[in-house]
């Protein structure tokens, strides 16, 4: 084991190989829990617990928050070594390799991130969904890698990151970068560029100069305060932390109300087109129906006159039990078409959504495992029971989102059916208004820049 | 509401008209009615007669015949749950990974099996020194926090630890006596009923039995979790 393989991050002292903690000088001990009269508070992932719920016997108290990373307990300690950014500079001209190039709105929304980091602060970047975020954090990274600083890049989920990290790769052909997960197999390493699931953040401590995180408003990240902390944790204390996402949350929004966090905004899709907006139809007790085979008949029709004119389009469903009834009944409506339904646990995920991505198939029934990462240029959306509590209104921007993804079909129709205009369907629909309403401001701006 | 501790899925509980209406008791459910169904529980009509592993009818499996070749000692397993799938990931959770809490999913069940066996003394299984120092609990005695137990058996001081789980089982039956028997005051006499968490290949268990038997018990009957 090499020291090196210590730097900035944040271990159990049970992890530590024997005699470490002696040879190495500047380790770093603290307690993993502090007890307080009724809680106990963990150090690595600040949640604070009810003694009740996380006793060991002899008076002993464990985290149970954060234990998929290791338990944490009064029995062990946090050992963690600071960061001496120990990297080879690169030429900032020879760092970046992509060769591609920005629009105009990208193009600032570049720049404003490159301030961001020069800068170390706090920033949101509120970009729609298929705006083009990855390319646009290049330039930032770019200066940082050739300032000899350490960038990590983290994301909720492990799709994304292995999404992320071929084209980071291909990016920055120069730099050592390292992809972190806890389903890989592949043993941590220094490198200058992490890229890595945000419970990876945990086992980091004062590492990044530069942390970007992206999909904030995504599980579990926006519902775990650990994770937040843990955020905060991994970066220096000057260190510049970016939030990038299609749908940011109430708490966002309360950072940026107290000041604590800047915003910018990329209200247009890469093509210079608004976000497709939300249509609603009422489909009342369609679950009973359901269940004796029908679906709604507005719905039906939809489907039809989609087939009919050849448009490919995704139809999302709440739950997974569903599935099966959805399948059979639309089975028996379109005896000639081939009916694919896909979910998390679905041991053929990858095989059929590829089957949807290569057009051999006109629709994917689906449950929200597919609201995020996935583009099928010019397909249509349609959501049945939107109102239901597994949509969040981040996660319904999300799948609004995967319609208008070509420039040859730069709108598209998404439909949702619901019982009622449930919270999360209103705030959805205002999210969209408002980011159409500033990326019609910016259309008139370019527009006449243009004329 | 409450959250499932396997799942962590939010649960819902629906009372029924009685538990309503009439002062009975409300048992607390820790893990929700989907986990719950993975346990697969194992009934003692359709279970080997000696260890206690499921079968389809009422013998004694190729295991046990094996044991009673080579010792003549009186010992009788009774086992909660077949140690599937599910099985392996809780005790994956609750005793690897240390998350004591788990516990509380089996307690209630799991104090009704030891109290249906009536011994004299309940006797789990100990664990080493070092063991409570990193893992901080017996996984046997976090499974009995309303039961009186007694600890009349330790793990021998000059025992170097290999995990019972890392080994193979021919290995695992090689293994040697661990265990002393540090207060043999405590069992002269009594009916003992001998408690683990999981039975794989029967050694440990056995040790401990044969040591309880010879410092002169009347009877010795064991109880795991899984097998």
């Amino acid at each position: 084991m090499d020291v090196s393989e210590f730097f900035g991050r944040q271990l159990l002292s049970s992890e530590l190989p024997v005699g470490w903690k002696e040879r190495v000088s500047k380790l770093q001990v603290q307690p993993g829990i502090e007890v307080m009269a009724t809680t106990v508070r963990c150090n690595r992932c600040g949640v604070t617990t009810t003694k009740q719920r996380c006793t060991l016997p002899n008076n002993q108290f464990y985290c149970p928050s954060c234990i998929q990373l290791g338990r944490v307990s009064t029995l062990n300690s946090l050992v963690s070594l600071p960061e001496p950014n120990r990297f080879e500079r690169i030429n900032q001209k020879d760092v970046l390799t992509w060769k591609g190039t920005l629009s105009k709105t990208q193009d600032k929304c570049a720049t404003d991130i490159l301030t961001v980091f020069q800068e170390r602060r706090q920033h949101l970047l509120w970009a729609v969904t298929g705006a083009g975020k990855t390319e646009m954090l290049f330039r930032g990274i770019a200066w940082a890698l050739s300032q000899g600083l350490r960038v990590g890049l983290a994301s909720p989920r492990i799709d994304v990151c292995n999404e992320l990290f071929p084209r980071l790769v291909q990016a920055f052909k120069r730099t050592d970068i390292q992809l972190l997960h806890g389903r890989s197999d592949i043993p941590y390493r220094y490198c200058q560029f992490t890229i890595c699931t945000t419970h990876q953040l945990l086992r980091f401590k004062v590492a990044f100069d530069v942390l970007i995180i992206d999909e904030v408003d995504a599980f579990p990240f926006a519902q775990d305060d650990g994770l937040w902390f843990a955020a905060q944790q991994a970066k220096k204390a000057d260190g510049a932390l970016l939030f990038l996402t299609a749908t940011p949350g109430k708490k966002l929004f309360q950072m940026i109300q107290r000041k604590e966090l800047s915003i910018s905004y990329l209200p247009l899709r890469y093509h210079g087109h608004l976000l497709p907006t939300i249509t609603c139809r009422l489909a009342s007790k369609w679950q009973l129906k359901l269940e004796k085979g029908r679906l709604p008949r507005s719905l039906i029709v939809q489907m039809q006159q989609r087939l009919k004119h050849n448009i490919r389009f995704l139809l999302f469903v709440p739950h997974v039990a569903q599935l099966p009834a959805v399948q059979t009944s639309l089975q028996h409506t379109f005896p000639n078409e081939q009916i694919v339904t896909v979910h998390a646990g679905d041991p053929d995920r990858l095989e059929k959504v590829q089957l949807m991505r290569s057009e051999e198939i006109n629709f994917l029934v689906t449950t929200t495992i597919l609201e995020r990462g996935v583009t099928f240029p010019g397909i249509d959306v349609f959501v049945l029971g939107a109102d239901d509590a597994v949509f969040s209104s981040a996660a319904l921007v999300q799948i609004a989102g995967r319609a208008g993804r070509n420039v040859a079909r730069p709108t598209g129709d998404v439909i949702f059916w619901c019982q009622s205009f449930a919270p999360n369907v209103l705030e959805a629909i205002k999210q969209i208004k408002y980011v159409n309403r500033k990326g019609r401001v910016l259309q008139q701006v370019r527009a006449e820049d243009n004329g | 509401m409450a959250e499932c501790l396997l799942c962590h899925r939010s649960m819902s509980h629906q009372l029924t008209l009685t538990q309503l209406l009439l002062p009975v008791p409300i048992e607390k459910r820790c893990c929700c009615e989907r986990c719950w169904q993975q346990f697969e529980a194992i009934h003692s009509d359709k279970a080997c007669s000696v260890c206690g592993r499921q079968l389809t009818t009422r013998t004694i499996c190729q295991d046990c015949q094996k044991w009673q070749k080579q010792a003549t000692m009186e010992f009788k397993n009774r086992a909660c749950f077949v140690y599937n799938e599910a099985m392996q990931a809780f005790m994956q959770q609750y005793k690897f990974a240390g998350d004591y809490r788990l516990a509380a999913v089996f307690e209630p069940f799991f104090r009704q099996q030891v109290n249906r066996q009536k011994a004299d003394i309940v006797v789990p299984i100990p664990v080493s020194e070092e063991t409570m120092q990193t893992r901080g609990f017996n996984q046997v005695m976090g499974l009995l926090p309303n039961v009186v137990y007694q600890s009349p058996l330790a793990i021998k001081s000059n025992w170097h630890k290999v995990r019972q789980s890392s080994k193979n089982r021919h290995d695992r039956l090689q293994s040697p006596q661990p265990f002393i028997i540090s207060r043999p005051e405590l069992i002269a006499g009594k009916s003992v009923l001998i408690v683990d968490d999981v039975y794989t290949t029967g050694r440990t268990i056995r040790h401990a039995a044969k040591l309880i038997q010879d410092a002169g018990a009347r009877q010795v009957n064991g109880l795991t979790l899984a097998r």
